[in-house]
This record gives C-alpha cells, sequence and structure tokens, in this order.
C-alpha cells in the first residue's frame, strides 16, 4: 500500500502509524557504520555569542525628550510603552465618555429640536463653564480621580524600580525627565478634560447648524473655558506630581491629591457655614480654578465678597510651591542607588 | 590608540561639606577592562557620578572619552553605558521594549532602537525570554538586561556596577565571558566597580583603588602584583629555627604551619632560603613562586596603608563599619 494510500480516509486502520510512533518507522536493516555515524552527528550551536558593532547617529535632545513623551503617552493606548495599569485605563475611558454627556444631550437636543431641552443643555457661558469646572459630577468623580490615577505612580515608581538611573545615566537633564512627565500627565487629562470640551463645542455646530459667524461670536467664550481647563489640568498635575516625588509607591500620591482636593473644599465649605467667612476658600485648589474661570468665562462668581485676582495669587502660590518641592526632590533622585 | 587614555582626572576632589568623598584624584585609565575596587564609602559611587557628569566636582578637572566631566556631560553619557548595581527596570514592561525604550532616551529613533534591542538581548544571551515581563526574570535575567539597556548603542566605553552581584554561579560566568567578549572581540572599554576580586582579575588588565575617597594603587594588575611576589615553601622539621634565621637575615616571613612565604625582593632570595634550611637542618620539600591573586593585592595594600584585615571580605562586607569616616584602628580609622 503506497503512502498516499495508507493515509486515505477509505484506508483501513492497521496500527501502523502508532506502531511507526512507538517503535521507530525504520526496518531494523540499517548499517551498523551508518547508526554510528547519526549519533555522533553534530547537534549544532544553539548560540553562538557574537558582538554586533552600531554605526549609527544619535538624535539631539527633542527626539530623547520626545521618547519619553511618547512612551507614556502611547501607554494608555497598547503595550510596549510605558504599563499603565488596566483600572487606569478603564477609568479614563469611562472619565471620557461620560464627560461627552452633554454632548451627546446637545446632539439630541438637536435631533428632537426641543428649545427647552438646548437650553438646559446646549453650549451656554453657564454650560462651558459646566463641563470643565462644575463641582459635581465632573471635579468630584472624573478629573480629580484621573489626575490621581495619573501621577499616582509617574515619578514614585521611578524611585520604587529605580527606573531613575536610566533616565539619568542617560543624556536627559533632570529638567526634560521632570518636564516631558508633566507633560504627559498633562495631556492625557487633556484628552478627559479639553478634548470632551472641544466635541461638546462641535456638536452643538453641527446638531443646531452654526454658522461661521455664531462659532466667531462664541469663540472668546470657548477660549476662555479652555484656558480655565488648562489651569485645572496645571494645577492638578503640579500638586499630584510633587506629591508623586515625595513618594515611592503609586497609593499615597494618588490619595494625597485627592484628600487635598476635597479636603481643602470642605474644610473652606465647612469654615464659611460655621462662621460665614468664605477666605478660607483660598487654600482650596479646586475653588480657586473655579473662581478664576468664572472670572474669565464671565459667569456668576461663588465668592464675588472677594476679587478672582484673589484666588490667581492663591493659584500661582500653590502651584509654586508644588513645582519647588517637585524640582527639590527630582533633582535629589539618585543614578548609582536610592 | 592603545596607549589612549579613556578616562583621566586631575586633582579631581568632591566634598560634601566637611566630608571629603574624593580626595584630589589623579587617575588615568587606558583603554581595555579596568576594575574599581574599594570598600563601601570609599569614593566609588562619587567617582562614577562625577565622570559622568551628574554631580560637579568641588575643585580638579577631568575628561571621559576626550570631553570634559564639567561641561559636557551630555556628551560623556550619550557614549558611555552604563549598568547600575540596582534595579533598573520597570518590572511591568517586556525585555525587548524596555531595552528598546533605553535605546531611544539615548536618541534613537523607535524602528533602530528595536533592531538594536533584539541585538543586544541576543548578545547578552536572553534568546527568546526577551518576550517576557521583566517582573518573571531571574536576578541573572535582570542583570543581562540590565547589560543589554547599557550596550544598546554600542558605547565606546561601558561602566559596569556590581555585573555579576547576586548571580549563581552560571549566570557570573556567563557575565564574565560576556564582558570578556566585549572587550576582546567588541574592542570596548570596560570600567568595572566590584567587590568579586576574582571576577575583576578574569575581565580587567588594570584596577583601580580608592580607600576614603583617595587614589591607593592604580595600574596593571601584573606590575602591581610584583610589589607583592613571594616564595612558598613547605618545611618538614624544623621550621621554626628556620623561620627564626629567615627573620634574622631581613626577610619578611609569613608562615601558616609548615608552609612559609617569604618575600621575593632579591635575585638570590632562594639560594637564602635553601642556604638557611641547610644551616638550621629543616627539610624543604617543594618550593615554588607564589603567584599572588588580586586578593592578596588588595590585602598587601590594604595592609601597607595601616589595616589589620584577615581578608577582603571582612573589609569589603562590612558596610556598617566601613561606612564609618571615624572607623575604628582596627580598620584604619582614628578610632573616635
Amino acid at each position: 500500500m503506497s503512502e498516499n494510500e495508507q493515509m486515505a480516509p477509505e484506508a483501513p486502520v492497521t496500527g501502523q502509524g502508532r506502531m511507526d510512533v512507538a517503535w521507530g518507522a525504520n526496518t531494523g536493516d540499517e548499517t551498523v557504520e551508518n547508526m554510528a555515524q547519526a549519533s555522533t552527528a553534530s547537534s549544532g550551536q544553539i548560540f553562538e555569542q557574537t558582538y554586533t558593532p552600531w554605526r549609527g547617529t544619535l538624535n539631539p535632545r527633542w527626539m530623547r525628550n520626545w521618547a519619553i513623551l511618547r512612551h507614556h503617552l502611547l501607554g494608555i493606548f497598547r503595550k510596549g510603552h510605558r504599563p499603565w495599569t488596566m483600572p487606569t485605563r478603564i477609568f479614563i475611558l469611562i472619565a471620557f465618555l461620560a464627560s461627552l454627556s452633554d454632548a451627546g444631550m446637545t446632539l439630541l437636543s438637536g435631533l428632537v429640536g426641543s428649545s427647552e431641552f438646548h437650553s438646559l443643555f446646549g453650549v451656554s457661558r453657564d454650560n462651558l463653564y459646566g463641563h470643565v469646572l462644575g463641582f459635581f459630577p465632573r471635579n468630584v468623580l472624573y478629573y480629580p480621580i484621573v489626575a490621581a490615577l495619573l501621577v499616582g505612580s509617574v515619578i514614585s515608581e521611578d524611585r520604587q524600580h529605580g527606573t531613575s538611573a536610566l533616565y539619568f545615566s542617560r543624556p536627559v537633564s533632570r529638567f526634560d525627565y521632570v518636564g516631558m512627565k508633566f507633560l504627559s500627565v498633562a495631556i492625557i487629562q487633556a484628552l478627559v478634560v479639553l478634548l470632551s470640551y472641544i466635541l461638546y463645542f462641535l456638536a452643538e455646530v453641527i446638531a443646531h447648524g452654526h454658522g461661521w459667524a455664531w462659532m466667531v461670536d462664541v469663540f472668546p467664550m470657548f477660549l476662555a473655558g479652555f484656558i480655565a481647563g488648562m489651569i485645572l489640568i496645571f494645577t492638578y498635575t503640579s500638586i499630584g506630581l510633587s506629591l508623586s516625588s515625595v513618594s515611592t509607591g503609586r497609593f499615597f500620591p494618588g490619595i494625597g491629591l485627592l484628600a487635598i482636593v476635597f479636603g481643602t473644599k470642605t474644610l473652606a465649605s465647612i469654615v464659611k457655614n460655621l462662621f460665614e467667612r468664605e477666605i478660607l476658600y483660598l487654600i482650596s485648589p479646586y475653588d480657586c480654578v473655579a473662581h478664576v474661570g468664572q472670572a474669565l468665562i464671565g459667569t456668576q462668581t461663588t465668592y464675588d465678597q472677594y476679587s478672582w485676582t484673589y484666588s490667581l495669587v492663591a493659584l500661582v502660590v500653590m502651584n509654586a510651591l508644588a513645582l519647588y518641592v517637585l524640582a527639590t526632590r527630582v533633582a535629589s533622585m539618585e543614578v548609582t542607588r536610592e | 590608540m592603545e596607549d589612549e587614555r579613556i578616562i583621566q582626572t586631575k586633582g579631581l576632589t568632591k566634598s560634601y561639606g566637611p566630608h571629603v568623598a574624593l580626595d584630589n584624584l589623579n587617575i588615568s585609565i587606558p583603554r581595555g577592562a579596568t576594575g574599581l575596587l574599594g570598600q563601601n564609602g570609599a569614593g566609588k559611587s562619587t567617582f562614577l557620578k562625577t565622570i559622568l557628569g551628574l554631580i560637579q566636582a568641588t575643585s580638579g578637572e577631568g575628561t571621559v572619552l576626550g570631553f570634559d566631566i564639567r561641561t559636557q556631560g551630555v556628551d560623556i553619557r550619550q557614549r558611555i553605558g552604563y549598568m547600575p548595581e540596582y534595579d533598573a527596570l520597570n518590572p511591568d514592561m517586556d525585555a525587548i521594549h524596555q531595552v528598546r525604550y533605553s535605546g531611544e532616551l539615548l536618541g534613537m529613533n523607535p524602528v533602530v532602537a528595536m533592531n538594536r534591542a533584539h541585538e543586544a538581548l541576543q548578545f547578552v544571551g536572553m534568546g527568546e525570554q526577551r518576550y517576557r515581563e521583566i517582573s518573571s526574570f531571574s536576578t541573572g535575567m535582570k542583570q543581562a538586561t540590565k547589560l543589554a539597556c547599557a550596550i544598546i548603542h554600542d558605547p565606546d566605553l561601558l561602566i559596569a556596577d556590581e555585573p555579576s552581584n547576586g548571580l549563581d554561579m552560571k549566570a557570573r560566568e556567563f557575565m564574565i565571558s560576556t564582558l570578556n567578549t566585549m572587550v576582546h572581540d567588541g574592542q570596548r572599554s570596560v570600567l568595572m566597580a566590584s567587590h568579586l576580586m576574582d571576577d575583576v582579575e578574569r575581565v580587567c588588565e588594570n584596577i583601580i583603588l580608592l580607600h576614603k575617597g583617595a587614589l591607593a594603587a592604580q595600574g596593571k594588575i601584573e606590575d602591581l602584583k610584583a610589589i607583592d611576589r613571594e616564595i612558598e615553601i613547605h618545611v618538614w622539621g624544623g621550621a621554626t629555627p628556620l623561620e627564626q634565621r629567615l627573620n634574622d637575615q631581613g626577610f619578611r616571613v609569613r608562615r601558616e604551619g609548615r608552609v612559609m612565604r617569604i618575600a621575593h625582593t632579591q635575585e638570590d632570595t632562594t639560594t637564602h632560603i635553601l642556604r638557611a634550611a641547610a644551616e638550621v637542618g629543616a627539610q624543604i620539600r617543594r618550593m615554588h613562586e607564589y603567584e599572588a591573586s588580586l586578593e592578596d593585592l588588595f590585602l598587601a595594600i590594604m595592609d601597607n596603608l595601616g589595616y589589620n584585615v584577615k581578608s577582603s571580605e571582612d573589609l569589603l562586607r562590612s558596610p556598617v563599619e566601613a561606612r564609618r569616616v571615624d572607623a575604628p584602628e582596627s580598620m584604619g580609622g582614628g578610632g573616635a
């Protein structure tokens, strides 16, 4: 029986295949010389250590900085870059989708054609403010938690794992290191806060067919909201990274940022209710950003007893303090040992 | 080219307040492999940070690969590879991506960095393990990955801080052979800080020995060993009179039972030993020139510095004692 006939579906089951596997398919008539030769045949070299020189050119500083930025940003989307934890990625997605709720409602109002519905969710001075700086739910459930999840590990884990040596033994200055880390955390937050803000604005344009005249008319208000969002992101990032730089874990910086944001606001609120003194809001980063944002966009200010410039000064002081701690701690990060 | 100095310092001093971490170092390191030795607190880490341009020297000057350590730190760090002693890898990343990222941090574009990462990891023997997460690696695999990160851009000088630390025998052998391949086949220079004298001796031709921030010794290991040449004899009967006679003749004798080592300071030392043995009636059953190891050399240098240590391990592996600036007299300190 030929080999093809043996393998054909209709061929009888003889057990020949199993026999071949168990005892070998040879006839047993091999010559001893051949067998001896086979047993002494070389098994080949599996690993040969060869040093391969490289004569390429190294790119300048901007390329190294881009590498740090890219490493952190692409890590959110795919493997092979900075390994952000799965809960962080999932929460960012949830926060992004949740931030688009007003864009969705605006589209819905356009489809339904209800002016009352539109006045509730469509683009207006108050709603633009609310998208970026509204306390509940955005600055309770979304943005500070996104910031806390991001800053929780971004510098502290370099201390914990010793990966700071990877940066500083290379031609990366501490300014570039911390600058790119800051920028990457800020950009990821901007994807949630500002990208959803832009999409909200575009949803209004699409749903209601606004023309250039409307867009130019509303643009200053839109820009003010955008700048307020940038101030919010900057403040959360600087405070969060300063906490990350004094820690070697991801829990303390994250929980510390939330404690500062919510703790100071709660304290200011308690003092205001008990003593009818609002001045303590100046210790709350969120309240200060909100106050400045309200002034920029032109809505009714919450703390109208005081000028918004008080809040601006308080914000400058808070950020300066946070950046000072960040710079000092990063300057002390070691290459040889921590 | 052979005589070209890869690292040179003149009067290099680094002080932290009243504590002098590096004391007027005049170091000259040729191409090839050089061992950097010294106890904990001797100034090895400070020296490495200074030549990497990461900290500013208080005074003095120096060059690495021709670049000024005071003003051209970035150029230096672009051309050297640094393998840190401690963990410097992200445990949640795959080895291949970690090495690629280390290349990108040097300025390689991502595609080139990935190609080189494969080559570097293949060279250090990681094979298909390169796709595994670093958290699952053994110490040897982590060391190999750190080495791959350091050599991805084919640096002229590799600075390896304790490269064989914590490795088992097999991994240690592989690390030593890899460094040797770099030096001999790759024609690259290695500056290797280690407390394992045996490893240093197997890789390096030269050593630098630091002690309390000052230079205790530098040069070729073979040349330095010559300062401690001895003749070893095995004596049968009359060992004590022979020891006495040789001492009387001005020879420095170290004795452990029937084995004696006599300083080989003169051309005719062997004649003197045989004559002394004949005079006191001692039998010399065996006589040969004792080849000092780097460990012996280290002990001899420490002895010259006034230290009473039995082995390099006593000194190098006693961080608490050795780190003290006011170390006890037995450790060479002031005993404060």
